[in-house]
């Protein structure tokens, strides 16, 4: 068996398991998905994320067979599978109201899929014993299901989806009825799950945490369109439009006039301050530009920092205390606001700065993005 | 427990008292007398004015000889056989057509379900006596029914359907659909369509996925329907004398012969008791049933 690469999308030669050839979705006049091309390849955890109406959904549904596109192909590998019904497709979906058979138990609602298909029925219950074991849920297989609660759900839905082996688990809004705690443990297990089958799971979220967390890669959806696909890290710390910065976590918008020397960039962006100073991410740069930085790449201080160029006074005009972080809000003199991110590392200390108080923000050179406008 | 809840609970258990326990102990009294050409038309009577020897004295009169009596005469049980096949084969005729019309109207777009409602309610609003008359009108021999077969020449004489059986059904389904209907539409509105789309997504043809999911989650308004058409079916009266034949046994004729035609009523009374009987016995097997689902899921 070859070796699968850690990043097969970076490799020319992979065979992507998934395939979206231009394809576009419309409903009447409305079009929920337009002209659109992805690879996603086998035993990737990728991630749909996007606001809601985005068209995320629509591409999960029409993965698993409730939609058929208007125009375009969808192979799963290698083959069309348009013409297939939901029911003949190796796909298999988690719904985001679990959608469990409340007129069946626990077993046999994760053998339901099993019995649809020629396997022995011997056989049926060892597979079924082996799901309640991977999703831990052992104990209540003979309950029906409003007699456990919404984490156990959740758990009997992924064991169900993923009981036929199918090549490909949906997973729409999985987590997304969990509270905040068991979210968070539940997506670490889900990614344990995932790496222990070698499926290829295809999650739908609004939720950019949840995404970041799971997915090896994510892609950022808006109107029916792909704004960018990159693993987690790249998207954050590499986004190439503004909307994708501003969907994924917080940042600053600073929008200038950039001239290019040799390889730095200096960003003339207000009247009376000094430029910007960032470097290229790629050559011929120089006009209108999108400077963009993340909060916690902002150093905040009383005393005007000696060891790096872009340094800049303002005045703190709120303060939003997150317990482990907080936010300063700091108006530069031509009106513009930089949010600015400090760690709150020390308990007891009083806060360093207040309402009205005079600072310096400050940044590395290669701190911030530099976008064309 | 204050009064205000005591007061909530003891209306139904008052209106039961009223309504059904005291006129089911009148009717159970009257069906352990002997008739008498009197008024009214049975002995004893109760007089309390002789005190606790008259009480005694009454008590000693009551026996079960219209029971015996009604065992002992074929006509009876083959009333009763009769009126058990004929309300079973409505109610399975019913449900044949209120399904399929339930489930019609639960996937049909939402402005048109209020309109479908109305539809199937709208009988209603006429006298009950006026649509049984106007089927005899349909049903009769040369009648509309007849009439529309023999212009479209698929039957060469007309087809004697007034008082056979065949009326009675005809006069049964057609009244009682709607209670079939009704109950059914409700619970399948209530079902989920993600879990038809999970059954699908797990194998299922639309088909399987019907039988597997829909008709099991519909279960509570099909049992619902099939005891709102068969109870009254049951003991159906005007239907079976308007529009059934003189062959027609159906125990709401006889009962309705014993009472007023025979000036029976304690015989009536017994037939009466025996019908109830009849009907108890599966309310209470589903009421049991009922519990243990429910002490299943504590």
């Amino acid at each position: 068996m070859p070796e699968t690469t850690p990043n097969p999308w970076n490799d020319p030669t992979a065979k992507p398991l998934i395939q979206f050839k231009n394809v576009t979705k419309r409903f009447g006049n409305f079009t929920a998905i337009e002209d659109l091309n992805i690879d996603i390849y086998e035993k990737e955890f990728f991630a749909l994320l996007g606001p809601s109406g985005c068209g995320k959904t629509t591409m999960m549904r029409m993965l698993a067979g409730f939609e058929t596109p208007t125009s375009g192909t969808i192979l799963l590998d290698g083959q069309d599978i348009s013409p297939i019904p939901p029911n003949k497709r190796s796909v298999n979906m988690m719904f985001q109201s679990y959608a469990l058979f409340p007129h069946l138990t626990v077993f046999d609602n994760i053998a339901f899929g099993l019995k649809r298909s020629n396997m022995p029925k011997g056989q049926i219950a060892d597979r079924v014993q082996e799901m309640l074991r991977l999703v831990q849920i052992e104990k209540f297989a003979n309950r029906k299901p409003e007699q456990i609660s919404g984490g156990q759900r959740q758990r009997v839905a992924l064991a169900r989806a993923l009981a036929k082996a199918p090549k490909l688990l949906l997973l729409d809004e999985p987590l997304s009825a969990l509270d905040k705690k068991l979210r968070q443990e539940t997506q670490f297990e889900l990614m344990d799950i995932q790496e222990k089958t070698g499926t290829t799971f295809v999650i739908v979220t609004h939720d950019q945490e949840e995404a970041m967390t799971v997915a090896s890669r994510v892609a950022v959806m808006d109107h029916g369109k792909l704004k960018q696909v990159d693993t987690p890290d790249r998207i954050y710390e590499a986004p190439n439009s503004a909307y994708v910065a501003d969907f994924i976590g917080e940042v600053n918008i600073i929008e200038g006039h950039s001239t290019t020397q040799r390889d730095t960039v200096s960003i003339a962006w207000a009247k009376g301050q000094p430029e910007i100073i960032g470097t290229l991410s790629k050559p011929g740069m120089d006009g209108n530009v999108t400077f963009l930085i993340r909060p916690e790449k902002i150093v905040i201080s009383a005393e005007k920092p000696t060891d790096r160029r872009n340094t800049f006074q303002g005045k703190v005009v709120d303060i939003a205390y997150l317990g482990n972080l907080s936010t300063y809000y700091v108006q530069m003199p031509n009106g513009q606001m930089i949010k600015a991110q400090a760690a709150n590392s020390r308990r007891r200390s009083s806060r360093p700065f207040t309402w009205e108080d005079t600072v310096w923000l400050s940044w590395t050179d290669t701190a911030g993005i530099i976008l064309d406008r | 427990m204050n009064f205000r809840r005591i007061f909530l609970f003891s209306i139904p258990y008052i209106w039961l008292l009223a309504l059904f326990l005291a006129p089911f102990l009148i009717v159970l009294k009257i069906s352990l007398s002997d008739i008498a050409l009197a008024i009214p038309p049975y002995t004893p009577t109760l007089d309390l004015s002789g005190g606790w020897v008259a009480f005694k004295d009454f008590f000693s009169q009551l026996d079960f000889e219209n029971f015996t009596f009604l065992a002992s005469d074929s006509l009876y049980w083959k009333s009763y056989l009769s009126s058990v096949q004929i309300a079973c084969i409505s109610t399975f005729i019913c449900l044949m057509i209120g399904f399929p019309i339930a489930y019609g109207m639960a996937n049909a777009p939402q402005e048109w379900q209020p309109t479908l409602m109305l539809l199937v309610i709208l009988p209603f609003w006429t006298s009950f006596l006026i649509r049984v008359y106007s089927l005899i009108g349909i049903l009769s021999q040369d009648g509309i029914l007849n009439q529309f077969l023999l212009w479209l020449g698929i039957i060469g004489e007309p087809l004697v359907i007034l008082n056979t059986n065949w009326a009675v059904y005809i006069g049964i389904v057609y009244t009682y659909c709607p209670f079939m209907i009704l109950p059914i539409y409700a619970t399948l509105t209530k079902l989920d369509a993600s879990l038809l789309e999970a059954a699908e997504d797990l194998g299922c043809s639309r088909t399987s996925a019907f039988w597997q999911i829909t008709v099991p989650l519909s279960k509570s308004g099909i049992i619902a329907g099939c005891f709102l058409v068969f109870i009254p079916a049951l003991g159906e009266f005007v239907i079976p004398s308007l529009l059934g034949g003189s062959s027609t046994l159906m125990i709401g004729k006889v009962l309705f012969e014993e009472f007023f035609a025979n000036r029976d009523w304690p015989v009536a009374g017994a037939v009466a008791v025996i019908l109830l009987l009849i009907l108890i016995i599966p309310i209470v097997l589903y009421q049991r049933n009922e519990q243990k689902m429910m002490e299943a899921k504590k």
